[in-house]
Formats: C-alpha cells, sequence, structure tokens
C-alpha cells in the first residue's frame, strides 16, 4: 500500500503478474503458445474462404489485409473480454492487504498485448508472402502499439468494475463487440462505407486503428497523424474517468467478491 | 514516536445483499435502477478504538463473526472503512487466507517470486531471500513441483514462510498458527518471537484465550463488532472467558448497576467488574498491622486483606485470588487459595477470607489489589474486581525497584 506505485516495484509486480497469466494459459495445454494463434487463423480461413470465393471483395492482398484487422481487433477484444475478469478472477489477490488493484487492468490489456506480438511474425511473413516490402514505416508501429494500448486501457477500467457490481456484463459486452467487429474495417474496406454514414461511422475509435496498421504494414506509409493524436487524447480523457471510478469503486471490491 | 497501528472511532458497515445474490443489468433496468436497501445494512463494526504500541504483540478476540477478520482486513488495507480512520506506518505483512494467490498449477518456485512480490518485495529482493524461504518451509526437494501436488501442511508453510522473510514491521495473523506439524509450528512461534525482539509490531486474531494468554502483551475483546473490553492481556482474556461462560449459563450480568464504593471508586460491570456473579464480592477492607482500614502504608509494614463474599445459592469449591500489582500493570505478589483448603466443599451464604501478609517489603508508589472468586476449575471468574481497591507505600527507597526489604550496607577499606 505504501509503495505500491513506486516505479521499480510496479515493473516487478506487472512483470510478475503477465508471466503468470502467460503460464497459466499454456501450462497444462499441449498446443501452447499455439492456441493463441489458432482463433485468428481459423477466422482468417473461414472469413477468406466466404469474401474470396462466395461474396468476392475485391481487395487486394485479401489474406494479408484481412489477417492485419483480424489481429488487431483480436487484442482489442479479448482484452475487453479479459477486463470483465480482471477483478472478479482475481479475488484472492484483491483480498490481499496493500495489494494496488489498479494494476490489474494494466496486466489484462498487456497480456494480450503479449498474445498479439507473438502472432506478429505470422503477419509479417504474410507480407513478405506477398509481395509487399517491408519499409520504414515498421518504425511506427509501436506507436501504434502505444494508443491501441491506452484507449483499449481507458475502457477495461470501465468494464472491470462494472461487472463487479453487475455480473451479466459479459453477456452484454459479448453482444456490443460483436456488433463493433461488423462496425470495424475488419474484414472490409472503411471506403465501402457510403460517404453520408461515413462521417457516424468514423467515431468508432477501431477504424482509425485498423486503418493506420495497414497504412503502416501494407502500403509502407506513415499513418495520419493527426486522427491517432485526437485517439491518444480521447484515451486520455476516457481513462480519466475510467480510473477515477475504477478508485471509487475499489472501496468496495473486497466485499463485493 | 506515534503507534505503528491507531484504529480511530472505526465503524464498518456491510450490504446484506452482496453474500446473498449478485446483481445483474437486467435486473437494474427491470427495476428501473431502484434497489429497496432499506434493510440491506449491517455494522461489522462500531466505533472500535485502540493503538497498537511499536514492538507489542496484540490479541484480538471475541467469537465467530464478532467482526474480528473484518477489523484485521481493515488494517490490512482491504476494504474501506465507513466511518473513522485506520493509521498504519511501516511494511505489513498478513497471515491472512494463507494460500489465497498461490496458484495450483505454478511451481513452488514461481509461486514464490509472485507472492514475494504482492507482499511488497522487489523481484530481486526475492531472489535473494529465495533460499531462505525454501528452508525454512522444508520444501528444497519439492520447489519446482506444482503447488497443487504439495500438501495441506506443505502449501501452508511456504505460505508462511514467504510472510515471515518479508521483513514486516507490522505482522497481522488470523488463526493460521496451526500450521504444519508442531516442529514447524514450534519455529513459526519461535520466528514470531524473533519479530517481537527486533521491534515487530503483531496484531493476533484468534479464539483461542490460551494462545492469546501466552503470547500477547495487550488484547482486545470484540464483541458484536464494538469493543468490549480493551487492556491488559490477563484481564481482557478473564473477561471473555467468563462472559463466555456466563451467556452458556444464560446469566445476565448485566442487570448488576454499578456500585459506589467508600473510597468514591466506582464499581461497574464489565468496566472494572466481571464475571456470572454466582458468588460476589461484598466488600473489600485493606487493614494495617492494628486491623484498622488503611490507604497509606510503610515499607515492611504487616498487611491484611478481607475479603467479604456471599453465595445466594450453593457453589462447590471456590478458589479465592489476590493479586498485588503495581500502577504499570506488573504483578508483584499473586495468591489463591480453594476453599478445599480449608477442609469445605461447598459455600452457601456469606462469609468472610482474609489473607495476611507479615511482611511487604514494596517500594514505594501506588499499588492495586486485585480480587476474584473463581470456579473451581479457574475457568472462568464467579466475580472479580480489577484495579478498584488500592493502597500506597509512603515511606522507602524509590529506585526503579518493586522491592524494598530491610538492607544494610557495610563496608570495608583495606590499606596496604
Amino acid at each position: 500500500m505504501q509503495k505500491s506505485w513506486n516505479l521499480a516495484y510496479t515493473r516487478d509486480l506487472l512483470r510478475e503478474l503477465i508471466m503468470r497469466d502467460i503460464k497459466l494459459r499454456y501450462k497444462r495445454s499441449v498446443l501452447g503458445i499455439i492456441w493463441s494463434l489458432l482463433n485468428p487463423l481459423m477466422q482468417l480461413l473461414i472469413l477468406s474462404l466466404i469474401f474470396r470465393i462466395v461474396l468476392p471483395l475485391d481487395i487486394p492482398n485479401y489474406n494479408t489485409f484481412l489477417f492485419t484487422g483480424l489481429l488487431v481487433w483480436t487484442w482489442f477484444q479479448t482484452s475487453l473480454y479479459a477486463a470483465t475478469g480482471a477483478i472478479v478472477d482475481n479475488r484472492e489477490l484483491i483480498r490481499r492487504p496493500g495489494f494496488p488493484a489498479g494494476i490489474l487492468p494494466v496486466v489484462t490489456v498487456a497480456t494480450n498485448f503479449i498474445h498479439f506480438l507473438l502472432a506478429l511474425p505470422i503477419l509479417l511473413a504474410f507480407l513478405v508472402i506477398s509481395g509487399i516490402p517491408l519499409s520504414s514505416a515498421l518504425l511506427a508501429l509501436p506507436f501504434l502499439f502505444v494508443v491501441q494500448f491506452l484507449f483499449t486501457l481507458s475502457l477495461v477500467y470501465f468494464i472491470a468494475p462494472i461487472h463487479v457490481r453487475f455480473r451479466d456484463t459479459q453477456y452484454l459486452l459479448g453482444i456490443v463487440l460483436l456488433l463493433g467487429f461488423y462496425l470495424s474495417p475488419v474484414f472490409y474496406e472503411a471506403s465501402a462505407i457510403p460517404p453520408r454514414y461515413q462521417y457516424i461511422y468514423r467515431l468508432n475509435p477501431m477504424v482509425t486503428l485498423i486503418e493506420s496498421y495497414r497504412t503502416v504494414l501494407m502500403q509502407g506509409r506513415m499513418p495520419g497523424i493527426y486522427s491517432l493524436l485526437l485517439l491518444v487524447i480521447i484515451s486520455m480523457a476516457f481513462m480519466a474517468i475510467g480510473y477515477g471510478i475504477f478508485n471509487r469503486a475499489r472501496s468496495h471490491f473486497a466485499e463485493e467478491l | 514516536m506515534s503507534s505503528p497501528i491507531i484504529v480511530e472511532n472505526l465503524s464498518k458497515q456491510f450490504h446484506r445483499y452482496s453474500s446473498e445474490k449478485k446483481w445483474t443489468i437486467q435486473e437494474a433496468v427491470l427495476s428501473g435502477f431502484k434497489r429497496d436497501k432499506s434493510q440491506d445494512y449491517f455494522w461489522a463494526l462500531r466505533d472500535v478504538n485502540f493503538e497498537v504500541p511499536a514492538g507489542k504483540m496484540f490479541g484480538l478476540i471475541g467469537r465467530n463473526g464478532a467482526g474480528k477478520s473484518t477489523l484485521l482486513r481493515l488494517i490490512g488495507g482491504v476494504g474501506e472503512p465507513t466511518e473513522g480512520k485506520i493509521l498504519t506506518s511501516g511494511r505489513i505483512g498478513a497471515l491472512i487466507d494463507l494460500g489465497a494467490g498461490y496458484h495450483p498449477d505454478l511451481t513452488g518456485r514461481e509461486n514464490i517470486y509472485i507472492n514475494g512480490v504482492i507482499s511488497g518485495l522487489l523481484r530481486k529482493e526475492v531472489e535473494k531471500r529465495f533460499d531462505e524461504i525454501v528452508s525454512f518451509a522444508e520444501l528444497e526437494e519439492f520447489i519446482d513441483s506444482p503447488f497443487r501436488t504439495y500438501s495441506t501442511g506443505m502449501q501452508m508453510r511456504l505460505a508462511f514462510s514467504v510472510v515471515v522473510n518479508t521483513d514486516p514491521e507490522i505482522l497481522l495473523i488470523d488463526e493460521v498458527l496451526a500450521v504444519g506439524d508442531l516442529n514447524f509450528q514450534q519455529k513459526c512461534m519461535d520466528r514470531i518471537n524473533l519479530f517481537k525482539e527486533k521491534g515487530c509490531t503483531i496484531l493476533l486474531v484468534t479464539h483461542d484465550t490460551n494462545l492469546v494468554a501466552n503470547l500477547c502483551d495487550e488484547a482486545l475483546w470484540l464483541n458484536k463488532g464494538r469493543v468490549a473490553a480493551c487492556g491488559p492481556t490477563d484481564m481482557v482474556v478473564m473477561q471473555y472467558t467468563t462472559a463466555m461462560q456466563t451467556e452458556t449459563q444464560k446469566r445476565t450480568s448485566e442487570s448488576k448497576t454499578a456500585k459506589v464504593i467508600d473510597d468514591g471508586n466506582v464499581l461497574e460491570v464489565n468496566k472494572n467488574r466481571f464475571g456470572s456473579f454466582e458468588m460476589e464480592i461484598q466488600d473489600v477492607h485493606i487493614l494495617n498491622s492494628d486491623n484498622l482500614p488503611a490507604t497509606h502504608l510503610n515499607s515492611g509494614e504487616q498487611l491484611t486483606i478481607e475479603l467479604e463474599f456471599c453465595a445466594p445459592e450453593i457453589v462447590t469449591e471456590p478458589i479465592f485470588g489476590i493479586t498485588i500489582s503495581s500502577e504499570d500493570g506488573t504483578v508483584c505478589c499473586e495468591a489463591s487459595a480453594s476453599v478445599a483448603d480449608f477442609g469445605q466443599q461447598r459455600v452457601n451464604g456469606s462469609g468472610k477470607i482474609s489473607l495476611e501478609f507479615s511482611r511487604l517489603d514494596l517500594a514505594r508508589g501506588k499499588y492495586f489489589v486485585d480480587v476474584g472468586i473463581y470456579e473451581k476449575e479457574w475457568t472462568y471468574a464467579y466475580d472479580y474486581h480489577w484495579q478498584v481497591y488500592s493502597f500506597n507505600i509512603g515511606e522507602g527507597n524509590r529506585n526503579n525497584s518493586l522491592l524494598d526489604p530491610p538492607q544494610q550496607w557495610k563496608f570495608e577499606s583495606y590499606q596496604d
């Protein structure tokens, strides 16, 4: 409690908690790390079959296009799903004296970020196979990671305490995320949305994010900096509110679990 | 220096619903976000005040549901008080829910690192203490096996070992001393004593009154969330056991009204008087060598303490106890006698018993005479008056000593 936000200590605590999550995920499965890759790969297979053969979308390098969208979306989605369990599933940690509960959402997003990173080489392999050159624009990727991390984290700070109070949050979240999947340019191009709806459509921050990733990876260009900076500002504002709510709810965690 | 643990006007209210059923968004929407909360609250703790001085061991006793564990958790920073505040200073080590936070699928080694860091250590500090933690837990051979393969005793040993190796300045212990085999328990006790010597402040929650009596300097008895008694361990423990006994006998001791005694002191149940009152101490006289009531005596003078008692119903072999203690609670002299010692088996009606000290070589100061009548096995008190009667020793030396026996210096000097 006294030294919980001390930098060196926070780093160590984060590291241990993330390692714990990752070790647990793979401890008792033979396939291990492959599990986290299997899900986006299966989705890739299905969607690719549909939109290349059944309903052709006519997007160049569709597999790479699709896989980029899928990986980015998967990191976002799994983090939010895991957010519902961030507090509830760590009951015994919350009840440890002096445990800084505020670190748990960070662990949630970070753990899923690591799965995302592990899948990244496959995406790069897709690029190479498709004949897309790996350009210096890839250096902008870490910046995109940070933006997505912040945005996701700000939402996790909202969701985690809500789920402590309302235990059916995850079902509602499931519906919202399903909707979000179709409202984000994961398997289609954002430009396919009619111009008069573009304004509303682009309120979804995932549109900016996924497009930025594609700009960097597939076109080898720098992403539009202004919309990303705007997203950072929005994320910070969300974070401030979310963290405030989280902190107020925190004193009740121990009782409500 | 202020005390490491200060609890001020602490109250904690709980929602009753949280333990029964989780609320859902569906219900919230259907009920228009209104919820009948009128009867959903109860106080788990009410107006609790106490301080634990640095380096002391403090016992919290009370029955199940009295709020002991809630209090301990709040002190550990888990949850927030509804009213009042808790001030703690120093790294807190907690032996609460031992084994929580230990994941069954991770190895002992992995669990040590995670829990060491969760307990407030840096990773490299854990690394440095790793061997010590393992050897204290006696788990060298199994440290790379999954935690789930450990026996309960092994799991507890490991959890205990991690906490005691984090150098806590405040140690919170909740009923976990019965860890492992006798040998390990002894090791735990040794370690706790070592902490005490090093100036660690310890808070122990238990309903084992013997444990509290043996270990703690001070104790607090919580009854239904309120402080029933707080002070020197012996007094609190005796009061607690007596109350437990009284309750089983369905006797109401609350009905006794406060009584003013000769010197203006007030005798009040559950404050300086407690017992089941199957027998009562009617009056206490402190008499000097002339058999006259005295409040001032000289060191080395004769002193008689006389107890008038009454037993409304037959009581078998009660024990009378008299303790003379100094103002700070140090026991100077303790004596007890059973009715059986006088060749009798039971007492009924009133009577008198006296204890004569042919001389009392106490140093100058104020002394309390605590008197009690106890059940024949000492399990509880029929009536006990604590720090009610006193006398002063007026003459003689006042060093930091308790005794001032007749003395004489002799001096010889040899010169070559």
